[in-house]
């Protein structure tokens, strides 16, 4: 067992940022579609 | 079904279940048995840790969500990306350094045995129940919709289940259930684009967004903050973000997917990776139902999609008011469907002042036939009491029936009982593993060598299944109580989170403390169930607050502090 650093984007802190302004673009762009088409 | 769908259905499902024989043979050890030798890559743990959550209902309940209620389910999952890096941070490294088998093994190393074995009790009524119901429900609605036996269809799914993972424990769970969430996902994929292409052929797949937006169902984000709602941005981010804390964190059915990561990167990178697709999965699933939903506009829907009770009710005394209502439904849907068909006529020319006109024309209509169903489904359980009116669950499998070639009727079916079985296998999976870890090896059975707890693993994992497969044909009688079963989760998931919280962060907390604080939060959150309008996904944070506060005054009560116990 080891505690290496990600596969990608180099750090863990970078990975976790990530995954959440994924989640910040996902809910713009939701939002976004929300407003389009209703 | 035709002789190809029950082809496709039945050699779909003896590949899977062969394939998690295969895959899990040679299991000797607990360490092989419970946790997959702790060797599994990322991709595997992300996989299996999305088949879990992803059960049979996911595939047919949520299309019939955005049929009637539109999209905005998917905010539910907002928290859980946020709670994906939590967890990533905090209990993937602490489960790992530790070693842990069970999520709760590791509260004995930081409160003591009772509140192991209080939580690990909780664990196995709470997930054993959840897991019959995971088993009964997608039985009921085939069942019903196909004309099939429920019995039969629930022992058979039961029976398939318990065959594979007893045999070969969590390894055959991880590997079927890559291929389980892909059948599944391919089946709605298929379903959608087949609801888009039997549209009319004046409406394209941009207007067909365009209707379904006009109507309401594509009401994804709602930024309006109001704790009686279900859905909107803030009940999914704050509440869904303690729901999936407590799921990810402290219910074994979950831990143990991750727990089989070869190293903590390989686990961290398979819950990151739910983190990322998750929530764009969960959209992309309403979304099938958003189309659904616009299909019905030009093609007529029936007045109930729940067979029996549309049978029931036509032989009862109310036969001829039903009737009535369908007539008054049928006339609706051809005023629908014209209005729809102009909506969409105006919208290609660009006549703003048609459009509006024609949005309001069938927003109107659209209220006149939800009108006629809520008295269709009023009348049916004025004819029965105990029958469930609501009938959102048989939309999708409808329309998959009606509509599909022979052939993916099969494969849709297929890939409804991969989901249903990808879910009942962790839960069996982790019942067994919690059994045999936390009450077996820990009170009941200590010092015995690894090939026994093997096979007491494997009879613990059948008589899961046993328990599941009795208590899911009690279920299917219950009716409209399943919701209410589906629902004890919500009553322990915050207050779980609270007890893994305090263990975590607050070191200097005892277990009697603890205690305290657990059965405090359990009364709040029944009193918020009992006198409040809150909706349920307000019940974790309720909990989770309540219990991390009351275990820190509790401790502050209680003197000497205890000495903190452990590894936190």
């Amino acid at each position: 067992m080891n505690d290496d650093k990600p596969p990608i984007l180099g750090t863990w802190r970078r990975l976790y940022a990530a995954v959440l302004i994924n989640l910040a673009v996902l809910v713009a762009l939701f939002y976004a579609f929300t407003r389009a088409f209703e | 079904m035709r002789p190809i769908d029950w082809t496709v259905l039945a050699g779909t499902l003896a590949a899977i279940v062969l394939y998690g024989i295969w895959k899990g043979r040679k299991q000797k050890r607990l360490a092989q048995y419970l946790l997959a030798d702790r060797e599994m890559q990322w991709y595997t743990v992300a996989l299996s840790v999305m088949a879990t959550q992803a059960s049979a209902i996911t595939f047919l309940s949520t299309p019939g969500q955005a049929y009637t209620d539109g999209m905005r389910f998917v905010q539910f999952y907002l928290g859980l990306p946020v709670a994906m890096v939590i967890l990533s941070i905090t209990a993937v490294p602490i489960f790992h350094r530790l070693r842990v088998f069970t999520a709760y093994e590791y509260l004995e190393t930081r409160f003591g045995v009772t509140m192991r074995t209080l939580t690990a009790v909780l664990f196995l009524i709470q997930r054993g129940l959840g897991t019959a119901i995971t088993l009964a429900a997608p039985a009921i609605i085939v069942s019903l919709v196909l004309g099939w036996n429920i019995q039969h269809t629930t022992i058979v799914i039961g029976v398939l289940v318990i065959v594979y993972t007893a045999s070969g424990g969590t390894k055959a769970v991880s590997w079927t259930q890559m291929h389980q969430l892909l059948i599944a996902l391919g089946g709605m994929a298929i379903a959608m684009i087949i609801a888009i292409r039997s549209l009319p052929e004046s409406v394209g797949f941009v207007d067909a967004v365009r209707v379904a937006g006009r109507l309401g169902r594509i009401n994804v984000i709602d930024f309006s903050f109001d704790v009686t709602t279900p859905y909107n941005f803030w009940s999914g981010l704050f509440g869904g973000l303690m729901v999936a804390l407590a799921y990810f964190g402290t219910d074994q059915s979950q831990v143990q997917r991750y727990l089989t990561g070869e190293t903590i990167t390989q686990s961290r990178l398979g819950l990151l990776f739910n983190g990322f697709v998750k929530v764009p999965m969960q959209f992309f699933i309403l979304f099938a139902g958003a189309m659904v939903f616009v299909f019905y506009q030009f093609v007529a829907p029936p007045l109930s999609f729940n067979p029996v009770q549309r049978a029931n009710i036509t032989s009862s005394r109310y036969a001829s008011e039903y009737q009535n209502l369908e007539q008054t439904h049928l006339r609706t849907f051809e005023e629908k469907r014209a209005a729809a068909t102009g909506l969409v006529d105006a919208m290609n020319v660009k006549d703003v002042a048609t459009v509006e006109r024609r949005t309001i024309e069938l927003r109107g209509l659209q209220k006149r036939d939800d009108e006629t169903r809520s008295a269709a489904s009023a009348l049916i359980r004025k004819n029965d009491p105990s029958a469930e009116p609501a009938d959102t669950d048989y939309v999708f499998l409808t329309f998959v029936m009606q509509n599909l070639p022979a052939g993916l009727v099969g494969l849709l079916l297929a890939a409804v009982f991969c989901a249903a079985m990808s879910a009942t296998a962790s839960g069996l999976n982790s019942l067994a593993s919690t059994s045999v870890i936390d009450v077996w090896k820990r009170l009941l059975w200590p010092n015995r060598t690894d090939h026994q707890y093997v096979v007491i693993s494997r009879w613990m994992t059948i008589f899961w299944g046993v328990f599941c497969i009795a208590f899911a044909l009690y279920a299917t009688q219950l009716g409209s109580l399943i919701v209410a079963v589906n629902r004890i989760g919500s009553f322990f998931y915050g207050t779980m989170l609270a007890i893994f919280l305090v263990a975590f962060y607050a070191k200097h907390v005892g277990e009697k403390a603890m205690i305290a604080g657990a059965l405090i939060a359990e009364a709040a959150v029944l009193l918020c169930w009992r006198f409040t309008d809150m909706a349920w996904l307000w019940w974790n944070v309720v909990g989770c607050v309540v219990g991390v506060i009351a275990a820190l005054v509790a401790q502050m009560l209680l003197s000497p502090l205890p000495a903190a116990r452990g590894e936190g």
